[in-house]
């Protein structure tokens, strides 16, 4: 049966043949590494966009970051944005998922409209809700004003953008949070619950006792995303206030563009670029190895 | 007698709560919708207007209008954008495929620690801000003329594809039983037959989902087309952006822009819900 030739060893070696399988996404992996070493050697340097010619500046940009208030503000928000989505994300994912876990006729329905947010643009989500929020002429100050309520400033006050734009943030994803949940309740075994049932336990106590700690792994996985994700968010913000009003919802990533594009400093982008991506890779490289480790013991 | 008041309060209650989830996903979207259909005047009206004469004008003119401020050709500008989409996306999903199908099957059949480490690097990849890879790549484009190509955009959406499509396959490609592969080998079948004619054909609706999953992100993505992207290749999410001008939003275009760009995301949600959340799901099997 076997060929016999120069490409037997191709083919028929076990090892030769996976080695090639594997070879070209691995040379993608190595070759994306190019670009980013070069943008940490730009980080140490003065590069302006077009320019052909910069200096060494070593920490130089990295200092004058931690010194600029822009900075803090942006850091600030960055990290302020995450908590809040992740704050609102997994308590309502995990309602959502505990219902949609409830055996029901409903339920093929609800799948699908759930799927909607996350599939549809970001930007399209994001341009959808600013106009929804315009603070006067926009349908949730109308909404708020049949309950006798003052309008609202959302996107355009600086205490209230955060905020808004985490709302924007959680119509997007929640259904992400809420798919892995729930297929992270369907793997429990029917006998672990039977049994906390046996033993008299309510709902809400097989919740939270069982489920909950069955879900641990899904749990992960799912800061292990948003965290990430969010530390990294862009479209949202770059669509509606790009950083506005005043700083407020200036996040690190926002900024990198900003300085890298508007003002032409790639040096400095870089630099914040590199905090942000040193952030968010302390971040994953520990919650991958949580979520490596979790569910063995 | 209590006992069945407590269900039926409970049932209550949970309906009521799909009721909410339901009405806070919809109504953004009926809100677009119906935006993109109103007349200008209907769009600023206050109070919003709920009952309206529908107009199909906004789509008139982001889909067949607006052709006299593209002087390279007669195809609208919206249009075009629709098109680079398709191109940009299209390619790299299949490209995205080519590379990753393999990997995919190697990482998810031979778990060695060398192996899981590779994995880990993509997913690390998926985690990572994209701006640390293409802010410096873009200087690395505009000195090899791939600055505004479809070749250059292509490779640059391998960040979000190739990683998606080898996470996902890898899972579907670990729950294959051994004895198929044993059979197969037991056949005469080489090592590339096991792969093509055995494994990709068990594994198909696996590559469903990673297709869709990876060609809805791929073409929501909005800051590789504005970084990489000039007049040329410019995406749809980018030609959204283009009906906010610098003095005005055509608030009717724009949402006549959003509810086209977002038709492959609503077909998916509709027809290949199951593929989506099988796909994700498997994603995040270890």
């Amino acid at each position: 049966m076997k060929k016999h030739g120069v490409l037997s060893v191709f083919t028929d070696n076990e090892k030769v043949a996976r080695f090639f399988m594997l070879m070209p996404a691995f040379l993608v992996l190595v070759g994306i590494l190019v670009p980013f070493v070069m943008g940490v050697w730009t980080s140490l340097t003065d590069k302006k966009l077009y320019a052909t010619h910069s200096n060494f500046v070593f920490l130089q940009n990295y200092i004058d970051n931690f010194t600029n208030p822009v900075f803090l503000t942006s850091l600030r928000n960055t990290l302020l944005y995450v908590l809040m989505a992740i704050l609102l994300q997994l308590p309502l994912g995990l309602l959502a998922a505990a219902l949609l876990d409830i055996p029901s006729r409903t339920k093929g329905f609800m799948r699908t409209v759930l799927v909607f947010p996350l599939l549809i643009p970001p930007i399209v989500s994001s341009l959808m809700w600013k106009t929804m929020m315009q603070p006067n002429s926009g349908m949730l100050n109308y909404l708020l004003g049949l309950f006798g309520i003052d309008s609202f400033p959302w996107l355009t006050g600086i205490h209230t953008v955060l905020f808004s734009l985490v709302i924007v943030d959680t119509w997007i994803y929640l259904p992400f949070v809420t798919i892995i949940l729930l297929s992270g309740l369907q793997s429990l075994p029917s006998d672990i619950l039977e049994s906390a049932q046996v033993d008299g336990a309510g709902p809400i106590r097989t919740f939270f006792s069982i489920k909950l700690r069955w879900l641990k792994t899904s749990i992960l996985l799912i800061l292990l995303f948003r965290i990430c994700d969010s530390l990294k968010t862009f479209e949202i913000i770059y669509s509606t206030t790009r950083g506005g009003p005043m700083n407020a919802s200036r996040t690190l990533n926002i900024m990198a563009y900003e300085e890298a594009f508007r003002w032409s400093n790639t040096g400095q982008a870089m630099s914040i670029v590199f905090t942000l991506w040193i952030i968010a890779f302390v971040v994953s490289t520990y919650l991958m190895g949580k979520w490596n480790k979790s569910g063995i013991e | 007698m209590r006992k069945n008041t407590g269900k039926l309060l409970g049932t209550v209650a949970r309906y009521v709560c799909y009721a909410a989830f339901l009405l806070v996903i919809l109504f953004p979207l009926y809100w677009i919708v119906t935006m993109s259909l109103k007349e200008y005047k209907d769009i600023i009206a206050f109070p919003p207007k709920f009952w309206f004469t529908p107009t199909l004008d906004h789509y008139r003119e982001v889909l067949f209008g607006g052709a006299s401020f593209s002087s390279v050709s007669n195809m609208p500008e919206f249009l075009r954008y629709v098109l680079n989409s398709l191109l940009t996306t299209g390619s790299a999903v299949a490209l995205g495929l080519v590379l990753g199908l393999p990997a995919a099957y190697v990482l998810g059949r031979v778990r060695t620690k060398l192996n899981e480490q590779i994995a880990g690097t993509f997913m690390s990849y998926r985690f990572a801000p994209e701006l640390a890879v293409i802010l410096p790549l873009y200087a690395i484009y505009k000195n090899a003329g791939l600055y505004d190509t479809f070749i250059g955009l292509i490779l640059v959406h391998q960040l979000i594809v190739l990683p998606l499509v080898v996470w996902i396959m890898r899972g579907f490609f670990r729950e294959i039983p051994r004895d198929i592969e044993e059979a197969a080998r037991i056949d005469g079948a080489n090592e590339w037959q096991i792969f093509l004619k055995v494994m990709l054909p068990v594994v198909k609706a696996g590559i469903g989902s990673a297709m869709i999953i990876s060609f809805v992100f791929s073409w929501n993505n909005l800051l590789f087309g504005l970084v990489m992207s000039g007049g040329g290749t410019m995406p749809v999410t980018m030609g959204i952006l283009q009906t906010m001008t610098f003095d005005q939003i055509k608030w009717g275009e724009m949402a006549a822009a959003a509810v086209v760009s977002s038709v492959p995301g609503i077909v998916i949600a509709v027809f290949a819900q199951r593929f989506l959340v099988k796909g994700l799901t498997m994603g995040a099997v270890k």
